[in-house]
């Protein structure tokens, strides 16, 4: 059992600065999104690592596209890597995601055609990452509204594939999952199943809304706008009786922040789940499955 | 990596961001495919793709990229208006 050492915190957004601030006794740690910070001012750095002496501080990136089937820009690398180097985050992840291609920029997170040439690809860019950073990411999975075409994987089989080929920790979307999950017809909690335990070493948690198709059926929009539901908070409790090390749990809040309180009830919850799924670890297995 | 997969996420990156090329691609997924050099495969693929799923995903992807777009400083004020009762009406 490793409860002792699981964590739950917030995803920093400037807007919810004032309410961190108050609240840094509630909160273990801190994701900030690292690609906010490239082209920041000095101050601004130097606020952030002001921030990290305070409370335990991770990375999160959004625009590398480590999933592309082109190489990841040594631009953006370097930025990351300049970062790491002046802040000094716990670790850092990314998306499998694809952002760009061709030069045209996509402005979000596409999922690739899950293959294994998009395996080979990935881990390629994880290996370029590693080296020009100077750590591995944890891999983070994605929601994705359209079904990635030329796929010859499923979700999990290239998932896990890519995290055998890398070798990185998984950051595990557990909301991501819930949408891929209802929009692609396959069980999310068979998902968490099948992605290998002892590499999760980070969550995500958040919240979204149904959105209708013009056939008027509706999808899962993963928009982070709207409080976590109960689906995932299972999810959660189910990850957390299955992996063997710690967990970072982040709550993720990008617009239409509620009050303080409504987020630290949120990551109360996440705590509770986790407990609980920590205690299943102590049970016999059967009572698990 | 191989050109291929390239040229393909390429060709799914401009459906992505381009109505027109959507447009032109539903009304002939293989020769659009083909004129963008994608293999038989991939092609024949993507004659099944997921539509729904498509249009959905390019009208998500362009609120992210409009969002990008508009000044910070307008998402911070409207952030700040919406913890206003009246403006929480309004809105």
């Amino acid at each position: 059992m490793n409860s002792l050492t699981d964590r739950v915190g917030l995803g920093w957004r400037p807007d919810l600065a004032a309410g961190i601030l108050e609240h840094l006794d509630a909160i273990d740690l801190l994701e900030v999104i690292a690609d906010d910070f490239f082209s920041a001012p000095r101050g601004q750095v130097r606020a952030l690592k002001t921030l990290a002496a305070q409370i335990p501080v991770v990375f999160h990136g959004v625009s590398l596209g480590l999933a592309s089937s082109a190489p990841v820009e040594t631009k953006r690398l370097d930025q990351m890597a300049r970062l790491m180097d002046q802040v000094r985050p716990e670790f850092w992840s990314e998306h499998l995601a694809f952002v760009r291609a061709g030069g045209i920029e996509i402005g979000h997170l596409a999922a690739p055609p899950r293959n294994s040439s998009t395996v080979d690809a990935a881990a390629a860019n994880l290996y370029r990452a590693q080296t020009a950073v100077g750590a591995k990411p944890l891999v983070e999975n994605i929601a994705t509204l359209i079904d990635p075409p030329a796929s010859t994987l499923s979700e999990s089989a290239w998932l896990n594939g890519i995290l055998s080929a890398s070798n990185c920790a998984l950051l595990l979307d557990l909301h991501n999952v819930l949408a891929n999950g209802l929009n692609h017809g396959y069980d999310p909690l068979e998902f968490v199943r099948q992605v290998p335990a002892e590499r999760i070493a980070a969550i995500h948690i958040a919240g979204g809304k149904f959105i209708s198709a013009p056939d008027g059926s509706e999808r899962l929009l993963d928009d982070h706008l709207h409080d976590v539901p109960d689906p995932v908070f299972a999810l959660l409790e189910e990850t957390a009786a299955r992996a063997p090390g710690p967990l970072t749990v982040i709550l993720e809040r990008d617009g239409d922040f509620p009050a303080m309180d409504s987020l630290l009830a949120q990551v109360a919850k996440a705590r509770r789940a986790l407990a609980k799924g920590r205690a299943r670890r102590s049970q016999p297995v059967e009572a698990v499955a | 990596m191989s050109s291929s997969s390239t040229r393909l996420e390429t060709f799914l990156a401009r459906l992505y961001v381009d109505a027109h090329a959507r447009a032109n691609f539903k009304a002939n997924p293989r020769a659009e495919a083909k004129k963008a050099g994608l293999s038989d495969y991939e092609s024949a693929t993507l004659e099944n793709l997921d539509w729904i799923g498509l249009e959905m995903a390019a009208r998500s992807f362009a609120k992210k990229r409009h969002l990008k777009r508009r000044p910070t400083w307008f998402a911070a004020l409207k952030t700040r208006l919406s913890h206003l009762r009246f403006f929480r009406f309004v809105r």
